[in-house]
């Protein structure tokens, strides 16, 4: 009798192991149901599909393997476009994070109206990104754009300077807007890591004779490291997105074109729907790789615990 | 005191008979459709319908270059985008492959049909699908003030007489740019390269399909050859790799900052002659597109009015067709710059002097046949894409003519292969 007392404790209502399961799956459902129908689902639907030739010209969906996948290699405008992205990516990333960091550490001694400054400078960010680019159009208008007219009152040839004429300065362009968009969240994750960083070390610091340099480099950077990783991951998706600035600023030029320009042609003009599920997989891989590859790196190195 | 009261009889039953009878003339009173169409559009057109017909219309504008996505988006998704849609030549091959739009032939009158010419463009295997409602066609406008400035009595012919005219302006100081000429990846430059094409005496495609463009002295090449030769020479403002024809029109054209649009569209002679939506009001006029050998050419680029097939007011939907390109309608709404396809409305305006450079856009219009005689094929947007994307890269020196027409060859190649 006592050993059947023992192998069956006593429950109480709302408490122990079932409970707590029962509360956290509870707790979970709301997101996972919206994950499952929102994002796994559309994923796993895009991926099958990208087996098979969907095209509303052509009757059926008959399953083709891997045919959409082989036949991004014989592309060559895809292969500009895939340049083009990558170009941003190394741009951009590298960008965010250096002056991102830098414009965090610099407001981040702002004892007087930080608040402030953190609002105007979120500004950009909270803006859409067509609004962001039509706003860039015009300042790179040019006849009367402000670029130019700056350049000009300097005494520079730039009267009538067309910055997309030019690969190089069409992508530099393309990348200061998408920079000028996407750096705010950079220095808000920084920012918001610094001023987790316990005074005490830097007080340690200046009793032993650091420098500003040596307290940047050695106290703040390490402790941020995994804030930067994240706001690197951020980045990278961001510009592996890149669309808006690209489409308002250069239309579906070849010189400035992105991945992302390419997948709406291929589906939404040429109606290649598959091609595109195909174009769309391989992106997200690509992105969600190199973001991987940091996040490990960085993040694995720089645990408190 | 009988007739008081046989009057007021009558009155009172002609005050019940009359609603009955106007709702009788009106058998589709209350009914509401979605209509889908380019901007800009007369604002009056949802309540001038509805007071006809008793049919609410809801009109949605968008640019011309944003309704295709919309559609296509819509119509993949078995969604009607709207009962009333755009309908570009360009996109009868695909939308006619895809089954996406009803076939008009047995709701629309088989004189309506014959009265517009251009509507063989929107037919496929016999099936109309869509009821052209703008006789959109390339013609050239000129500034004939910058002409006359510049001390030039005869318009141009040929497309040396062309060049000629334009240096004249530019050594006179009347204009930076005197030609306007679309080079941005958009379908405006694709445009202005098939009419130059054409005037270099050349098609794009043999019978076959296959490129007729890739050698030195064939049509395709000149004419890209030609192209740059302006842009390079100062005639063409090397902004226009960066502006759609829409752009070149009303900010360069309309402010008379340019004489010259090569691919000129006939509707806009009204606006741009109208002094309240142009600088250059009086001074612009139509002539014949020049060409290498003196004899104009050009092609037809109607638009139409189709109904989705997954409509669900179809019935309101056709009689918005019928009305929008009913002959008074199509003669009222050429003050927005919509030419009529009807032939009779076409005749009748000019006879009574209302069409602007009348003489003109009837000798143009009879010289416009179809671009794509064999009908519009379903790999032309695609093919399109990489013509304009080709140009534009050409224009900003990132390939040489050779390796733009190469590339375009390279684009249909794949675009019919798929």
């Amino acid at each position: 009798m006592t050993a059947v007392t023992i192998g069956r404790p006593a429950r109480k209502r709302g408490v122990g192991f079932n409970a707590d399961t029962s509360l956290g799956v509870l707790l979970v459902a709301p997101i996972g149901i919206t994950m499952a129908t929102l994002v796994f689902y559309p994923m796993g639907r895009t991926l099958w599909d990208s087996l098979h030739r969907v095209n509303p010209m052509q009757a059926g969906a008959p399953f083709v393997g891997l045919d959409n996948y082989t036949r991004m290699l014989s592309d060559g405008m895809l292969a500009t476009t895939w340049a083009n992205t990558l170009i941003y990516v190394a741009l951009a990333v590298i960008t965010e994070t250096v002056f991102g960091v830098l414009a965090a550490a610099l407001i981040n001694q702002v004892k007087v109206g930080r608040q402030w400054i953190l609002a105007a400078v979120i500004l950009p960010w909270a803006l859409p990104g067509v609004v962001n680019s039509v706003i860039w159009l015009w300042i790179y208008q040019p006849g009367a754009g402000l670029l130019n007219g700056i350049l000009s009152a300097l005494g520079l040839p730039f009267d009538n300077h067309v910055w997309f004429n030019d690969r190089t300065s069409a992508i530099i362009a393309v990348t200061v807007v998408h920079v000028w968009r996407m750096m705010p969240l950079t220095i808000v994750i920084v920012l918001a890591a610094m001023q987790s960083i316990p005074s005490h070390l830097y007080e340690a610091a200046r009793i032993d004779g650091a420098t500003r340099t040596q307290m940047f480099c050695l106290i703040t950077i390490p402790l941020v490291r995994s804030a930067i990783a994240v706001a690197m991951t951020n980045a990278t998706v961001n510009a592996f997105n890149l669309f808006d600035e690209a489409w308002v600023l250069a239309g579906s030029s070849l010189e400035t074109r992105p991945i992302l320009v390419q997948i709406y042609l291929e589906t939404f003009q040429n109606l290649h729907f598959s091609y595109g599920m195909a174009l769309s997989v391989v992106i997200t891989f690509a992105s969600l790789l190199v973001s991987l590859i940091y996040v490990l790196r960085v993040y694995h190195n720089t645990r408190f615990d | 005191m009988r007739r008081i009261i046989l009057s007021l009889l009558a009155s009172g039953a002609l005050a019940i008979a009359l609603p009955a009878l106007a709702q009788e003339s009106k058998p589709l009173a209350g009914a509401s459709i979605t209509v889908l169409m380019p901007s800009p559009q007369r604002a009056d057109i949802a309540a001038e319908f509805e007071d006809e017909t008793g049919i609410h219309v809801d009109l949605q504008t968008l640019s011309w270059d944003d309704i295709r996505s919309r559609l296509v988006t819509a119509l993949v998704a078995e969604t009607p985008p709207a009962d009333v849609t755009e309908f570009d030549w360009s996109w009868t091959g695909q939308f006619s492959a895809a089954e996406w739009y009803m076939p008009l032939n047995d709701v629309i009158d088989a004189e309506t049909i014959r009265d517009i010419g251009v509507a063989k463009i929107f037919t496929v295997d016999g099936k109309l699908l869509g009821i052209p409602y703008t006789n959109d066609f390339r013609v050239m406008l000129v500034n004939k003030k910058h002409f006359a400035d510049a001390g030039i009595a005869q318009m141009p012919k040929t497309l040396d007489e062309l060049v000629a005219a334009a240096k004249q302006i530019k050594a006179k100081g009347i204009s930076t740019y005197p030609v306007g000429l679309p080079l941005s990846a958009t379908e405006g430059a694709s445009t202005s390269w098939y009419l130059l094409t054409k005037a270099f005496g050349g098609e794009l495609f043999d019978k076959d399909f296959n490129p007729l463009f890739t050698k030195p002295d064939s049509a395709g090449y000149k004419a890209l050859a030609f192209e740059l030769m302006l842009l390079n020479q100062g005639l063409v403002d090397p902004a226009s790799t960066g502006l759609k024809d829409i752009q070149i029109n009303e900010s360069l054209f309309a402010q008379g900052l340019t004489s010259i649009m090569i691919s000129g569209e006939p509707g806009r002679l009204s606006q741009m002659n109208d002094p309240n939506r142009s600088l250059v009001a009086g001074q612009i006029q139509a002539i014949l597109v020049p060409t290498e050998s003196g004899e104009t050419r050009s092609f037809g680029l109607p638009e139409a009015l189709a109904i989705p097939k997954v409509s669900a007011n179809k019935e309101a939907a056709i009689a918005f067709v019928n009305w929008f390109t009913s002959k008074e309608y199509q003669k009222k709404n050429l003050a927005n710059g919509f030419l009529p396809t009807r032939t009779s409305a076409l005749s009748e305006l000019n006879a009574e002097g209302k069409l602007q450079s009348g003489d003109v856009l009837v000798a143009q219009s009879k010289s416009a046949g179809a671009l794509f005689p064999q009908g519009t094929p379903p790999w032309y947007p695609q093919f399109s894409s990489g013509v304009n994307t080709a140009i534009n890269s050409a224009a900003k020196g990132e390939m040489t003519v050779e390796q733009a027409v190469e590339s375009i060859a390279e684009a249909a190649k794949r675009a019919m292969a798929q």
